[in-house]
């Protein structure tokens, strides 16, 4: 690609560009916001705008109660029109939230829309400083005048539009994967599903039923799994794994290592004699350890593809070069120990994130004893035990000594809320699934006691606090409000002994259970951090991806063309993450309907002139934007390759000659900027004079 | 038939507690742990949340004088079991702290805290552990207070020049 002509001739310091037909210093008209009681209830807006009023170079001051609505942008436009405004400083929120709307506001009344500053009043100033209404006020004053000054110095530069490639690649197979895979291959767009694991299916393929209204998890998931699968527009990737993505929106180029399953998908049909056949036995997975194996596997009976996989670490034939009972077990020769790993490389426009999560596992000296007790076990092993296809064909029995649990507790909110661990959040599904478990626990076992231990109930959902009534009304389950302090093995029966406080009687109690069910939470998965690592995403504090804007923007992320669905972003239960799913489907069919997009002109420029072609920007940039070339006058020179930039700055701040500039903060936007924070009489000096100053000095 | 006195949250005495050292207090959701953990709330009717709760709502007067702020036995076994980081027993010694100064302290401790005005020492010296001391070829009378006369008389008047004194006896008023 080529880059357009560079916009911004300015060299990188020194006297700022001349803007054709403009006076030195251009017209600049600035808008202050109340934004309501947020930004005036703490800082004196009258007196910014008297403060802005003053300096050189400002025509125009207004204050608005909400800028960003219809009157204010209205405002805006009528003054760029009536005074001949050539630069527009907003002194609102964040321009994270309404720089967009802004732009397109002075682009109707005929500006160039990156003539717009703005600057940050509400995020950096009166919601940081409430308790200090006149220092405030100063620093919102001081802010303005380096806006100003800014803004007398930016220069007009024209975006571009790139082509979207119609492919969406979406990350993680579990509910939200299929999903987002689902939507976008209907609406007719060509997608890869990567998986991790052998079978797509994710967390919603192991559990029993779902809350509230029972329907059995894998009854409802199996036939979304098959439908994908025969999906003519959906290439399905499982047991691969996401490496390497470069690019930009529209046009990522995709690194996809496809691990080698030992088995040839294309000649295998999921008959099972391979694993009838193989002498080894070890934990599944799949059953968090309770039931068992082949080396040569399906994870479970519905696994999509239903494609066997060998774990190299257990066969036989990899740790003694002999056995090859499944070789000659194969009637259609689709096992093969030779199989090597294959590099794919993608060509796809949008990314959705659905990586999921891990449960909580309890701290190995923890006060709950799960790795020392055997009939204290976690609600997804629960799950397992009560799963009609699990591995005690659904009836639940405790792990010391198979027999039918009478007496069960469920201990609540455990690995969430708790502030220790750093875990502040709430998991939003524990109680649920708690109550549900119960409600199934009672159906088989009538006779059952259950006792669950919880802090707060939370049954926020649709039919949720109906099902929780239910299971106190019509199995009597009891809710003891506490959270247990102790808990005590007896070594001859291996019952658990619970001492808690029932906090509503103000009254310690100790009792005995059959089995203890901690009802573990949500954290990040791993194989989130290793992708957002790949993406460059951000995390919010819980560990979770960070959407772009908690309301406004929930499935996109700061990074254009990449999505998020299901709990990557954050905790949440099927029909949120499904409805997530379809969101982030949504979002990311919206440029490949357009086939084209808008990309920010922000991007770095090299000075030809005084770029000595040493290569340090090549070696920095975390994007792989610059790249050295024949320079036209000879020698080696930098370039940029302005599709790959993201305007990071990495390369301008470290280039030696100072040749790099980045436009929109160059040097000497940001000089000026600096001076105009740092100058005690500031107010008084205006920027036309201080780069009289500059000259003359 | 007594009607149950209706009472007002007081946020004054919170922000007190907050300041004295139980910065910790409003983290508390109330969830037992430390009630279950405690040793004490075993042999006794010392609920260690209630204490967290009543200083949450500013419940001075239940609070400060009740006995049960000196049933704490500053275990931490609470401290270290509470989900939330609540600093259980910063809390409690910042309450102790604030009802001494209100003259109320249990008389237990109100003799201990005299001890050491009068012999310079928390736990005095008895006849047995002197003769346990020369069975060890020890001197009787450990090389302290106890045997310098003149140090016990520096110890008392420093109790009295910092209100020490005053505090036990009075609250400091």
């Amino acid at each position: 690609m080529t880059a357009p002509e560079p916009q911004n001739k300015g060299t990188p310091q020194g006297e700022p560009a001349k803007i054709a037909g403009a006076a030195l210093v251009p017209k600049v008209g600035v808008f202050v916001c109340h934004c309501g009681s947020n930004i005036a209830g703490v800082v004196d807006c009258g007196k910014v705008r008297e403060a802005a009023e003053k300096l050189e170079g400002v025509v125009v001051a207004k204050e608005n109660k909400y800028t960003c609505s219809d009157l204010g942008q209205a405002e805006i436009i009528k003054a760029i029109k009536e005074h001949g405004i050539e630069r527009v400083v907003v002194a609102s929120c964040s321009p994270r939230l309404h720089e967009p709307t802004f732009r397109k506001c002075i682009q109707q009344a005929g500006l160039n829309p990156y003539l717009l500053h703005m600057v940050n009043l509400r995020e950096q100033c009166s919601w940081v400083h409430s308790h200090e209404k006149d220092k405030a006020t100063e620093k919102a004053i001081d802010l303005v005048l380096m806006g100003v000054s800014k803004a007398t110095r930016l220069e007009p530069l024209e975006a571009r539009e790139v082509p979207v490639e119609p492919t969406s690649l979406v990350i993680g197979g579990g509910v939200a994967g299929i999903q987002a895979a689902l939507d976008l291959a209907n609406m007719g767009f060509k997608v890869y599903l990567v998986e991790t694991q052998p079978s797509i299916g994710g967390k919603m393929a192991q559990l029993d039923k779902t809350f509230p209204t029972g329907d059995c998890a894998i009854c409802i998931l199996a036939p979304k799994m098959v439908e994908l699968a025969r999906n003519p527009n959906i290439t399905l990737l499982s047991y691969a794994d996401v490496e390497e993505v470069k690019g930009y929106i529209g046009n990522y180029d995709v690194k996809v290592r496809k691990k080698a399953r030992y088995v040839h998908e294309d000649k295998c049909v999921g008959c099972g004699l391979c694993s009838d056949a193989c002498p080894v036995k070890v934990d599944n997975e799949f059953d968090l350890g309770f039931g068992q194996r082949k080396a040569i596997y399906i994870p479970f009976p519905q696994a999509v593809p239903l494609k066997y996989t060998i774990d190299k670490e257990h066969c036989l034939h990899f740790k003694t070069g002999k056995c090859l009972l499944c070789v000659k077990a194969c009637t259609n020769e689709a096992v093969d120990h030779e199989m090597e790993d294959e590099i794919l490389t993608l060509k796809v426009g949008t990314i959705i994130v659905a990586t999921g999560y891990e449960t909580y596992v309890p701290m190995k000296k923890g006060v709950y004893k799960y790795w020392e007790y055997d009939n204290v076990i976690t609600g997804l092993e629960l799950e397992r035990l009560i799963n009609a296809s699990g591995p005690t064909g659904g009836h639940l029995i405790r792990p010391s000594d198979g027999t039918t649990p009478k007496r069960i507790a469920l201990v609540q909110c455990v690995g969430s809320r708790n502030k220790k661990i750093g875990n502040n959040y709430c998991s939003r599904v524990c109680c649920m699934y708690a109550i549900k478990n119960s409600q199934i626990i009672m159906e088989h076992e009538p006779s059952t006691e259950i006792a669950v231990y919880y802090n707060d109930i939370r049954a926020f959902g649709k039919g949720f606090e109906e099902l929780y009534h239910r299971v106190r009304e019509d199995y009597g389950v009891e809710f003891i409000r506490g959270r247990p302090a102790k808990l005590s093995e007896d070594p001859k029966t291996k019952n658990i002994k619970i001492r808690a406080e029932e906090t509503l009687l103000n009254k310690i109690t100790e009792r005995e259970f059959d089995l203890v069910v901690l009802s573990t939470g949500l954290r990040p998965s791993e194989g989130s951090k290793r992708i957002g690592k790949i993406l460059s995403l951000t995390t919010s504090p819980d560990g979770f991806f960070q959407e772009a804007h908690p309301k406004l923007r929930p499935v996109d992320t700061a990074m254009d063309g990449i999505y998020l669905a299901g709990c990557c972003q954050g905790p949440k239960d099927i029909p949120d993450s499904v409805a997530q799913a379809k969101a982030a489907a949504s979002s990311a069919a919206a440029p490949m309907f357009a086939k084209k997009v808008t990309i920010e002109p922000l991007t770095a420029w090299v000075n030809e002139e005084v770029c000595q072609g040493c290569g340090l920007c090549v070696e920095l940039c975390p994007y792989g934007s610059p790249e050295l070339v024949p320079g036209q006058k000879g020698g080696t020179k930098a370039h940029i390759i302005e599709a790959l930039c993201h305007g990071c700055g990495t390369c301008a701040a470290s280039c030696p000659q100072k040749a790099i500039v980045t436009r929109q903060f160059t040097d000497d936007q940001i000089y000026c900027e600096i001076q105009a924070a740092l100058s005690e009489h500031g107010r008084k000096q205006a920027p036309k004079k201080r780069a009289e100053a500059e000259v003359s000095g | 038939m007594v009607l149950a006195e209706a009472k007002e949250p007081n946020p004054e005495f919170t922000r007190k507690v907050v300041e004295a050292g139980g910065k910790t207090v409003n983290l508390c959701f109330q969830c037992g742990t430390c009630t279950g953990s405690c040793p004490s709330g075993r042999q006794t009717a010392f609920r260690v949340r209630k204490v967290v709760r009543r200083a949450q709502l500013g419940f001075e007067e239940d609070v400060l004088p009740s006995d049960d702020l000196w049933l704490c036995t500053t275990c931490y076994t609470c401290y270290e079991r509470c989900p939330r980081g609540v600093e259980i027993v910063d809390i409690i010694m910042a309450l102790r702290n604030m009802a001494v100064r209100k003259g109320y302290i249990a008389d237990a401790h109100k003799k201990v805290a005299q001890l050491i005005s009068k012999t310079g020492h928390l736990v005095s010296l008895r006849d047995e552990d002197k003769a346990l001391r020369k069975k060890l070829g020890l001197q009787e009378t450990p090389p302290t207070v106890f045997a310098h006369a003149d140090a016990l008389e520096q110890v008392k008047k420093i109790a009295q020049a910092c209100g020490f004194d005053k505090l036990v006896e009075t609250g400091g008023k």
